[in-house]
């Protein structure tokens, strides 16, 4: 015969249910809530990615079954005028919008920030250009270059100098009209985001300067730049890495002519998966494209870890 | 309750339907659904042409209600989104391509249905222009029946011709000299551009090296019998880069690269452009930039593009292709729609009020007599070449697809002197000779 005796329940048999819960509310539920976003995330950017790392060491052609090749596609990338030319452009696409928009957007910026009436109307008509799809805009500023009948006309028209020319059409002059097209969607976009950043920054910094006599060049250099740092060096850092994925502006303007004289970096790989059927080729390609942007985030991440406030 | 009966019933009422199950699938039980297969339009340069063809051959044949119907779905990158799905299990059921060397490369990857027996039920052979037809074979089997027959002509504003008293080229020699004439008139000669089309430098790459150098030439280095450097193909390619560089397409280089389709058509229409090299796919069109239309008083006329000997000569191209996908699950429909597809009457519907380039197939001329005269004049003389076994080679269909890319890319750094013709043709050698060794280059029909 069995018999049962009632013993005192132990505080740590009180609290194992509830430490449980606790485990499965703090490590399991979010990771429940992620878990869609995961499983696409697999599904759409891992799985391609890595498929993508296989392809590059195979001579596919975009249909049928691959071949390994090894670091073939490799070999003929680093011997490829082609793949040095675009990545020349790219270099000079990334010098063009380190410079002129950032310069742009923060003079605009710093100008605007001291305004109260009228600077969200400043701020959306500066920012409309970035919501119009590239297409649109591309199609605009082609139709608004042509000799014939834009402002290159116009301005001839005027008796100005040197505009009597398709700056499209031209293999010496295309790479920075292609950017002008860009740059002028992009850099209200950028304008708005340091205008919120220097919005951000204490008024009684720049009073105290204008009691210790600096005048607005000392403030921009010595306040504004600091406080929008973070800001800053993020937009440059992604400036940078789209600079190396910049594709639709220049394949819908010229898709890289004349003569080769705009194609960059994602036009060729582009080219080479869907007018060459040289996908293996391509992905090799591909890679090496975020091999690039790779070295610019590690860069930063590494420049974080050492301290530096970006 | 008898209980001890009624189960062994059940089960022998069980077995019964399990024994029957396999006769019930194949006896109609109501009225049989049609077999619906699918196929994708391309709208990259807008719908109008995709919705007239649905309007003139799918909805037609969905209209006769028999065992299978057409699903129309309109895609923009037709191609590129067909050959991503295929590879990916999926597509359409009927693939378009946009030429025989495609048809290859889907081929040899095991992803499109022989076509062969189905050729024999329908009796393609005897509907299809045998060359069209046998371009659609790989190793012997075919793969896909050619739709759309182009060339390329030169359409000439007559009007202009006329008040300046410019005879219709029929030379090189004389294409040249008349060129000069027209640019010292202060007129353009060419209404050439390819800012929308870049491809659009293939047309006369192909145009002089077919018309320069000769068909025959191109055939033998199409076959490996003569190089791409030969001096006539050089001198072609030479021919080509001194039009260029004396402005006469579009007034420069720089507006050939810069000039829309509209700009450079309506120049052509109001007589700032004399002439046009371009497809037979123009016809479509050309009236919308002639006369009363246009809002100016021209009017137009097409000749054969000139060639060495002055004899009229004709590039020939399939612009399209259409073949069946392996992923589908009911090959014998897709086989019957593309018989009505590519059948006289339905061919002459689509020339007629679609304006599209027929098939090479025999087409009945009182189905045409809508068409305008000299639209039916091209397509007679476009028959006579292909029956003749006469003419010469457009680049979309008996090129390899990378060489064909370099033809019209690379080209750019002549015209930009980047390179010579030599150097050029050197390049496009070399490209050739891989594909040729990977087996990419289309079947080339004997001359």
């Amino acid at each position: 015969m069995r018999t049962s005796v009632a013993l005192p329940a132990s505080p740590a048999s009180r609290t194992r249910p509830q430490s449980r819960q606790v485990f499965f509310r703090k490590k399991v539920v979010p990771w429940l809530f992620v878990l869609p976003i995961l499983l696409i995330n697999v599904a759409v950017v891992l799985g391609p990615a890595l498929s993508a790392v296989y392809y590059s060491m195979t001579n596919w052609s975009g249909l049928g079954p691959a071949e390994w090749v090894g670091l073939a596609n490799f070999q003929r990338l680093a011997a490829d005028g082609a793949f040095r030319h675009a990545f020349t452009n790219n270099v000079v696409w990334l010098a063009m919008f380190l410079t002129i928009p950032v310069g742009m957007a923060l003079g605009a910026a710093s100008l605007l920030a001291p305004v109260k009436r009228g600077s969200l109307f400043f701020r959306m008509a500066l920012f409309i250009p970035y919501v119009l799809p590239s297409v649109i805009t591309a199609n605009l500023w082609r139709a608004l270059l042509s000799p014939d009948r834009g402002i290159p006309a116009a301005l001839t028209d005027l008796g100005l100098p040197g505009f009597d020319r398709a700056f499209l059409g031209s293999p010496q002059t295309v790479l920075p009209a292609i950017g002008f097209v860009d740059n002028w969607h992009w850099w209200g976009f950028l304008m708005v985001l340091f205008l919120a950043a220097m919005q951000n920054i204490p008024r009684e910094l720049y009073e105290s300067a204008r009691l210790d006599g600096a005048g607005r060049w000392r403030e921009f250099m010595d306040i504004t730049l600091p406080g929008i740092r973070p800001t800053l060096v993020f937009m440059i850092l992604m400036t940078t890495i789209w600079s190396f994925l910049t594709f639709d502006y220049i394949w819908i303007l010229t898709q890289g002519g004349p003569a080769g004289a705009s194609e960059v970096l994602a036009v060729l790989v582009f080219k080479e998966a869907f007018r060459n059927y040289n996908a293996g080729y391509a992905s090799a390609l591909g890679l090496t494209l975020s091999f690039f942007v790779g070295i610019v985030i590690s860069v930063f991440v590494v420049l974080r870890r050492r301290g530096w406030e970006i | 309750m008898n209980v001890g009966i009624e189960r062994p019933l059940r089960w022998l009422a069980v077995a019964g339907l399990v024994a029957l199950s396999p006769l019930a699938a194949v006896l109609p039980t109501r009225a049989q659904e049609p077999a619906e297969i699918q196929m994708w339009f391309d709208t990259t340069g807008g719908s109008e042409t995709a919705d007239c063809i649905v309007a003139n051959a799918v909805d037609p044949f969905n209209a006769r209600g028999g065992a299978v119907s057409v699903r129309a779905t309109m895609q923009a990158n037709n191609w590129d989104a067909t050959r991503t799905a295929i590879a990916g299990g999926a597509g359409p059921d009927i693939v378009g391509t946009p030429g025989p060397s495609f048809v290859a490369q889907l081929a040899q990857a095991g992803q499109l249905v022989p076509l062969s027996a189905f050729a024999e039920q329908y009796g393609w052979a005897d509907r299809f222009v045998p060359w069209a037809l046998d371009l659609g074979r790989v190793n012997g089997e075919l793969y896909s029946v050619p739709s759309e027959i182009e060339t390329l002509v030169l359409y000439y504003n007559a009007t202009l011709f006329e008040e300046n008293g410019w005879e219709v080229p029929r030379t090189m020699d004389e294409l040249m000299t008349l060129a000069q004439t027209i640019d010292e008139a202060g007129i353009i000669p060419f209404a050439h551009a390819n800012a929308e089309w870049r491809a659009a430098n293939e047309w006369f790459v192909g145009e002089f090296l077919n018309h320069g150098a000769g068909p025959e030439k191109v055939y033998q280095a199409l076959t490996g019998e003569l190089p791409w450097t030969d001096a006539d193909f050089v001198a072609a390619i030479e021919m080509l880069n001194q039009m260029q560089q004396n402005g006469w397409f579009m007034g420069g280089l720089d507006r050939y690269y810069t000039a829309t389709t509209d700009e450079r058509l309506a120049a052509f229409g109001e007589g700032e452009a004399a002439m046009n090299i371009e497809g037979s796919w123009f016809m479509q069109d050309v009236n919308a930039f002639f006369g009363e239309e246009a809002g100016n008083e021209n009017d137009w006329g097409w000749a054969p593009v000139p060639s060495t000997d002055g004899e009229p000569s004709y590039t020939l191209g399939i612009g399209q292709t259409y073949s069946i996908n392996g992923n589908s699950a009911n090959p014998e429909a897709v086989a019957e729609f593309i018989d009505y597809l590519f059948s006289p009457d339905t061919q002459a519907a689509l020339v007629t009020q679609c304006g599209l380039p027929p098939a090479p197939v025999e087409l009945d001329p009182a189905d045409l007599a809508d068409l305008d005269p000299r639209h039916a004049e091209l397509l007679g003389a476009l028959n006579e070449a292909s029956a003749a076994n006469d003419y010469g080679y457009t680049t979309w269909t008996f090129w390899p697809p990378e060489t064909e890319t370099y033809l019209y890319e690379e080209v750019e750094k002549v015209w930009a002197g980047e390179v010579t013709a030599e150097q050029y043709l050197q390049g496009h050698q070399e490209r050739f000779d891989a594909e040729r060794e990977a087996g990419a280059v289309p079947p080339i029909p004997a001359r």
